[in-house]
């Protein structure tokens, strides 16, 4: 068995809902309390599992944004402390309050919680992403969801290079057509139109 | 969207995501006017001018500019710290628009807000963006820092929310010896 998260960069609008989601539940579960630090002063800081990075690929334009949510990738081969590639279990998640570091468990409490419904025996973020851009399940079985998700949109792990395995997959963005944009163009054909719509309305 | 409006200030995670807006602009036109990310520009409209941070970026169209509105607060204000970023990064667009459309002779002033639901018409401002001089930095205009109401007392310099009752995690004597377990899965 091999549990993980599959996450749709075509679908993820960033809107966050996840990274409150994950919070709100695991400061209370396993390994809360998530502390956060000077809450109402400048530069607030405080534990997250998970956190959602904003690119822009390409120019205006043809450019697009990109979302990338980041948690533990649960590595098969992990090197955590010395290189997390995620940033997941460097420094930024250790809690100072409780002086551990702590990261995603893939919300433990909940998917070996048979008290729960089964259909909610799933991490707080997959359940709460508007957009159902995340994905939960067991890569070993060749028939879950996420495994047959992975297959047909040729998910692709973060920086398979490093050699740590991460459990966790990406689904790219699809190739979309680019939609034309309104250009103000000024020319004189133009610009002898508008003065003589000018005319007219006077 | 992680904020919407000043009450969410309040809330000590969303404003860990987002604390400050910035006037978002296309990069190119930015460039050809010489405008630097994350430089400090002042936006003219016929009612006032303010001074705010611009971000560039790639996904606005080269005669837009767009911001989140409402993040500006007063220092002092919505029990945030004097030196919230709310407070000295965020602004406000309300400097910029005025309650009313121009009145022409009728002389009577016509709400400036969208005529069937009522919304404020904050869409369609005329603007003029230029780079502020070298030291013109931080937001503009400023007001004087509110004092604390008596007996008002300074928020937790740390928060430890619980939000539920921890559950604990309930498995089955055979699901803690089976599952998992790679050998016997096959
Ligand atoms: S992403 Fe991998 S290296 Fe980073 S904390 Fe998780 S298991 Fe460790
Ligand atoms: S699986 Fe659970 S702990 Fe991990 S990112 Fe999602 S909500 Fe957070
Ligand atoms: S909740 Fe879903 S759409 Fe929103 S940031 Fe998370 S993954 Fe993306």
């Amino acid at each position: 068995m091999k549990l993980g998260l599959v996450i749709d960069l075509d679908t993820c609008v960033g809107c966050n809902a996840c990274a409150v989601a994950c919070k709100q539940w695991n400061t209370s579960g396993t390994t809360g309390l998530l502390t956060d630090f000077e809450p109402y002063g400048k530069d607030s800081t405080g534990v997250w599992f998970n956190r959602i990075r904003n690119y822009e690929v390409g120019d205006y334009p043809n450019s697009k944004t990109v979302h990338f949510p980041m948690s533990c990738m649960h590595c098969d081969d992990a090197a955590c402390v010395t290189v997390c590639p995620t940033g997941a279990s460097y420094k930024r998640e250790l809690d100072r309050e409780d002086g551990v570091m702590k990261k995603c468990t893939l919300c433990v409490d909940r998917i070996y919680d048979e008290n729960l419904p089964e259909d909610e025996r799933k991490p707080a973020c997959v359940m709460t992403c508007p957009s159902h851009a995340r994905y939960f399940g067991d890569f070993d079985d060749p028939n879950s969801e996420v495994s047959i998700i992975s297959r047909e949109r040729n998910g692709e792990q973060l920086m398979p290079e490093l050699g740590y395995q991460p459990v966790n997959k990406y689904l790219s963005p699809r190739e979309k057509k680019n939609v034309g944009t309104y250009v103000n163009e000024t020319n004189s054909i133009k610009a002898v139109k508008d003065w003589v719509n000018r005319l007219v309305t006077r | 969207m992680m904020m919407y409006h000043s009450w969410d200030s309040q809330n000590a995670w969303l404003r860990q995501i987002l604390a400050q807006n910035y006037m978002y602009m296309n990069r190119q036109q930015a460039e050809a006017m010489g405008i630097k990310d994350l430089s400090w520009i002042w936006l003219e409209s016929k009612t006032g001018r303010i001074r705010v941070q611009v971000k560039l970026m790639e996904g606005v169209e080269k005669s837009t500019v767009w911001t989140w509105n409402a993040f500006g607060k007063q220092r002092g204000t919505w029990g945030l710290d004097a030196d919230a970023n709310e407070s000295n990064q965020g602004f406000l667009l309300n400097h910029l628009i005025n309650e009313h459309l121009p009145c022409g002779d009728t002389g009577r002033p016509i709400t400036n807000s969208d005529p069937i639901t009522g919304q404020a018409a904050w869409y369609d401002l005329q603007v003029k963006i230029y780079p502020a001089k070298a030291g013109e930095v931080g937001i503009w205009p400023n007001f004087e820092t509110i004092k604390p109401l008596p007996g008002s007392v300074r928020a937790k310099d740390k928060l430890r929310y619980q939000t539920h009752k921890a559950v604990g995690v309930s498995r089955s004597l055979k699901d803690i010896l089976m599952r998992g377990d790679t050998r016997r899965d096959k």
